[in-house]
């Protein structure tokens, strides 16, 4: 039969049937209540603001991300694989979006609720947090661990100096490559100069000046540097070609000396704070958490 | 003796430890950096027996991973002591800790399993297979542990051992924590005991009794009861479920009923059976553990050990009798949907073919047999036991994984700035060395002028020396090269010479000389060119070792064409060598890659045998035509 017989499905949609008004009826009711569960249900899995935890291997990464969670330090190794952790900032400190709330708000704990994401720092291994940096959804902030004992000599200073540029630089990328005019959200970077409690480490202000000197020294020989294998071969994908071509240096177009205030501009604040793990005096990451409270 | 046992998870925590003579962190690391992140060296297969062993600065460790839970178990201990056990022991603590604490380790976003009560499990595991090791007097001891102290039947005239029944019956399940040392209870117990106990369950019920010794007399057991070896024989279930039902009356334990102690002696004789089996059917049961823990701790933790052991054994084996059950049709098509929707956990047999596929495609590339074989299982390793992401196929899945290998094997484990280095290297007053061997015909002098113009663009001044003193026109061809570079370098600012001998000389004198010579003249790097050998030819790669102790170059970098097909592997490995002990390639430059489009197998396959980074990639003929190696897009180019 054709549709526009007398007793076709079609007729009978439109006739005034019981059945029809029947279904119409349960249809009006139940599509708002199952539209209403199915986006409920994809809206529930909150998003925790992240931390990511980078550094060059034995900073302190690990031993903080487990001081972090519970406030003791456990022994630990070279990491060969990313941790997360969901932790709440700990009592004394307070998140900048609850300053005004009282301890008793419910909402008061969510506000301090983070994840904070710990990832290996050996030289292979790198490809973990760099994965993480290129398309850092969540991220409120990027915590460099470095170890403020080995900065103070050349290679060590080398190893860190060259893992932040890239860090950096990754930023810079993210922002200037923004297709929208207002920017990417900001990510502030907090280097945190570990192992303060050791005779040889250098103070948080020289381990800055140490740091931004050397960042500088790599931007340099990374300028002068040979070119990328990747359009010889013919195997890099169209970002690789795009970044060939616009060769992008750290800060004002790669002028000068580098310094942290660059970073601003394109929406990364650096500060450089120090602090320690372990010690004989108990673990000193005030600074640090103070940090992540602002961000929060 | 064992030094120090560690149980670590992947992200670097130690969960527990204990140590017995403290170790370096350092060595751990060691470990973990050498065998795996660098894959320095192989780790066996599984089931070749015995677990890999790694040595380091006077220790030896061995250590064994449960990879599904991202756990390491390290045994370290002195490389002079030999341990047999330490196999056992890995394998065992690996099963309890897992059966344990599974729950609390599948728990996402934390690093904290709260295993402070493992320490008596593994002090117990260390005991006893200790102790089993020890041989003969072993024996004797491990049989005491297993049977209890022999007062089985009724031990009303046994003082102690009711007192620590009364104490102990309500005692939590795990709770063990307080007696982490039980060692002495059944050494103490055992001489008093077991003459006294016969006399006593002769006269307490000898109908009882008689019975069950006809029983195992039956059973073909022990034909002289009233020794005290068939008493010690008798296995601690029996013992302990005569306990469960005893009576205290106001004169010590009440004459039990006779049936009950028919039935104890069917337990008894199910015992005898085999220890595992014994050990099956007693888990289930309450009774067994509750009147265990009646006798004293040290067997309770045995006991309860042995299930957990046992527990995890048989969760190896259902699996694959499932499977077997289950078996044909329906089993293939839910495979076949789930290898769709993903989701399935991945087993051996599942990776064999696309394994192979995989194999002959990185063939194709022009990797090395032996890198793609080493590939394939180190992916293999990962995937096994693994569960597919939803929507991804087996073959995804394998091919993200196998990416990420190749990632790992390329990615240099420390920077390769050659601009920085020289700098290092200058300010301390010497010339920066650079010598560069190779196979005949790889294309040496080319990249040696390549990396040279690379200098003279960061003005530099250079100094090229001819150490190939060998080929005819080798000499006259850096000639020609160090005219052209002059002329290209006159507006940079960098300057190049030669420093040439002739044919015929030492190579290695010739190199002596130029860096000496470097050094009076201010120049800052020096370039050795060398002579090509064929690295099979033992007298031609001797004079290597010469070579490397007289320049003594701060980086020797091989050239290795990317034509060249499996001879790679043979060819890194030789020259990696040629330099003696304590010295080896700092790095390799690939010629010719633009002739072999995407077949830069020869890459893997060099970086593979001896884990040396490749510095430099030969792009073309030009002297701009050097590049740093771009890790992912040779990824992308040996999985296209």
């Amino acid at each position: 039969m054709a549709w526009h017989d007398k007793d076709s499905w079609l007729t009978a949609a439109f006739a005034p049937n019981i059945s029809t008004i029947l279904i119409s009826f349960l249809v009006a009711i139940t599509l708002p209540i199952l539209l209403h569960r199915w986006i409920y249900r994809r809206a529930t899995p909150t998003t925790l603001p992240t931390f990511l935890l980078i550094g060059p291997s034995g900073a302190g990464k690990t031993a903080l991300a487990t001081l972090i969670e519970r406030s003791s330090v456990v022994p630990t190794h070279t990491s060969t694989a990313p941790l997360s952790i969901e932790t709440l900032l700990p009592e004394p400190y307070v998140p900048a979006s609850a300053h005004y709330r009282s301890a008793g708000d419910p909402a008061y704990e969510r506000a301090r609720r983070f994840l904070l994401l710990d990832t290996p720092g050996h030289g292979k291994l790198r490809h973990f947090a760099t994965k993480e940096l290129s398309n850092p959804e969540n991220v409120r902030g990027i915590i460099f661990v470095v170890d403020a004992a080995a900065v103070a000599d050349s290679a060590g200073l080398t190893e860190s100096a060259e893992y932040l540029h890239d860090v950096l630089l990754s930023l810079q990328k993210r922002y200037t490559g923004a297709k929208t005019s207002k920017g990417p959200k900001e990510i502030p970077v907090l280097i945190a100069a570990n192992k303060l409690d050791l005779f040889t480490a250098l103070p948080a202000h020289l381990v800055k000046s140490h740091l931004e000197k050397a960042v500088s020294a790599v931007r340099k020989s990374r300028a002068k540097g040979l070119k990328d294998s990747a359009i010889a071969l013919g195997g890099g994908d169209e970002n690789a070609i795009e970044d060939d071509r616009e060769n992008e240096w750290l800060g004002e177009g790669g002028e000068g000396e580098f310094e942290f205030r660059q970073m601003e501009e394109v929406g990364t604040g650096v500060v450089v704070r120090g602090g320690n793990v372990l010690g004989d005096g108990g673990a000193d990451v005030k600074a640090w958490f103070e940090w992540v409270g602002e961000q929060l | 003796m064992l030094d120090s046992f560690e149980i670590l998870t992947t992200s670097g925590v130690v969960l527990w430890s204990h140590t017995y003579v403290p170790v370096g962190a350092n060595i751990i690391n060691s470990l973990i950096r050498d065998v795996f992140i660098e894959e320095r060296i192989q780790p066996q297969a599984e089931d070749a027996g015995s677990k890999p062993t790694y040595r380091k600065e006077g220790y030896t460790l061995k250590w064994t991973a449960a990879k599904d839970l991202g756990l390491i178990f390290v045994a370290v201990y002195q490389s002079l002591v030999h341990m047999t056990w330490i196999d056992k022991l890995l394998d065992n603590v690996r099963k309890l800790f897992t059966g344990l604490y599974e729950a609390q380790l599948k728990k996402e976003h934390t690093s904290m399993v709260d295993c402070s009560k493992f320490g008596p499990y593994f002090e117990r595991q260390v005991q006893e297979l200790e102790q089993s090791a020890d041989g003969a007097t072993a024996s004797s001891s491990t049989s005491v542990k297993l049977t209890p102290p022999s007062s089985t039947e009724n031990d009303s005239a046994e003082e102690s051992a009711p007192a620590q029944n009364l104490q102990r019956t309500q005692r939590p399940l795990y709770d063990t924590s307080a007696d982490s040392t039980p060692v002495p209870t059944p050494d103490t117990s055992r001489p008093t005991t077991p003459a006294q106990s016969h006399l006593l369950t002769g006269k307490a019920r000898p109908g009882g009794k008689l019975s069950r010794r006809d029983r195992k007399k039956a059973a073909g057991m022990g034909s002289a009861p009233v020794s005290s070896g068939d008493e010690a024989s008798i296995k601690r279930k029996g013992k302990g479920s005569a306990k469960r039902n005893r009576v205290w009356g106001d004169f010590g334990a009440e004459e039990e009923d006779p049936s009950m102690v028919l039935d104890y002696s069917q337990a008894d004789l199910r015992d005898e059976a085999s220890e595992n089996e014994a050990l099956e059917e007693i888990k289930p049961e309450t009774w067994g553990r509750k009147t265990g823990k009646g006798q004293f701790v040290l067997k309770d933790l045995d006991e309860e050990m042995d299930a957990i052991i046992a527990e995890q054994n048989a969760k190896k084996e259902t699996p694959a009798a499932s499977t077997g059950i289950v078996g044909s049709s329906l089993g293939a098509i839910g495979g076949l949907f789930r290898n769709v929707v993903g989701g399935k956990t991945l087993t051996k047999e599942d990776l064999v073919k696309p394994l192979k596929g995989m194999e002959e495609h990185l063939l194709k590339k022009n990797v090395a047999r032996e890198a793609v074989v080493r590939l394939c299982e180190s992916v293999e390793r990962d995937l096994i036991g693994l569960k597919t992401g939803s929507f991804t196929t087996i073959e995804a899945t394998l091919r993200t994984s196998m990416e990420k290998a190749l990632t790992k094997i390329l990615t240099p484990t420390s920077s390769l700035d050659l601009l920085r280095e020289i700098q290092t290297v200058n300010a301390g007053g010497r010339p920066y060395v650079l010598s560069i061997v190779g196979v005949n015909g790889v294309g040496k002098s080319t990249n040696l002028s390549k990396i040279a113009f690379f200098m003279l663009q960061n003005h530099h001044r250079v100094l090229i020396a001819a150490a190939d003193t060998f080929r005819s026109g080798a000499v006259e061809q850096l000639r020609v090269h160090v005219r052209n570079l002059k002329e290209l370098s006159k507006r940079e600012g960098g300057e190049v010479d030669l420093f040439e001998k002739g044919y015929g000389k030492d190579a290695a004198n010739i190199a002596a000389d130029a860096v000496t010579y470097a050094s009076k003249n201010n120049f800052n790097v020096v370039l050795i060119d060398t002579a090509g050998r064929r690295h099979n030819d033992q007298r031609l790669m001797s004079s290597l070792e010469k070579f490397g102790k007289l320049a003594n170059p701060d980086k020797i970098l091989m050239v290795g064409e990317a034509l060249v097909g499996s001879d790679s592997v043979a060819q890194a490995r030789n020259f990696n060598a040629s330099f003696g002990p304590g010295r080896g390639l700092d790095g390799f430059i690939i010629s010719k890659c633009d002739t072999v489009g995407d077949m830069v197998g020869t890459l893997v396959s060099m970086v593979h045998a001896t884990g040396i980074p490749v510095v430099f990639l030969g792009v073309g003929q030009h002297y701009d035509d050097l590049r740093g190696l771009n890790v992912s897009s040779v990824c992308r180019l040996l999985m296209s």
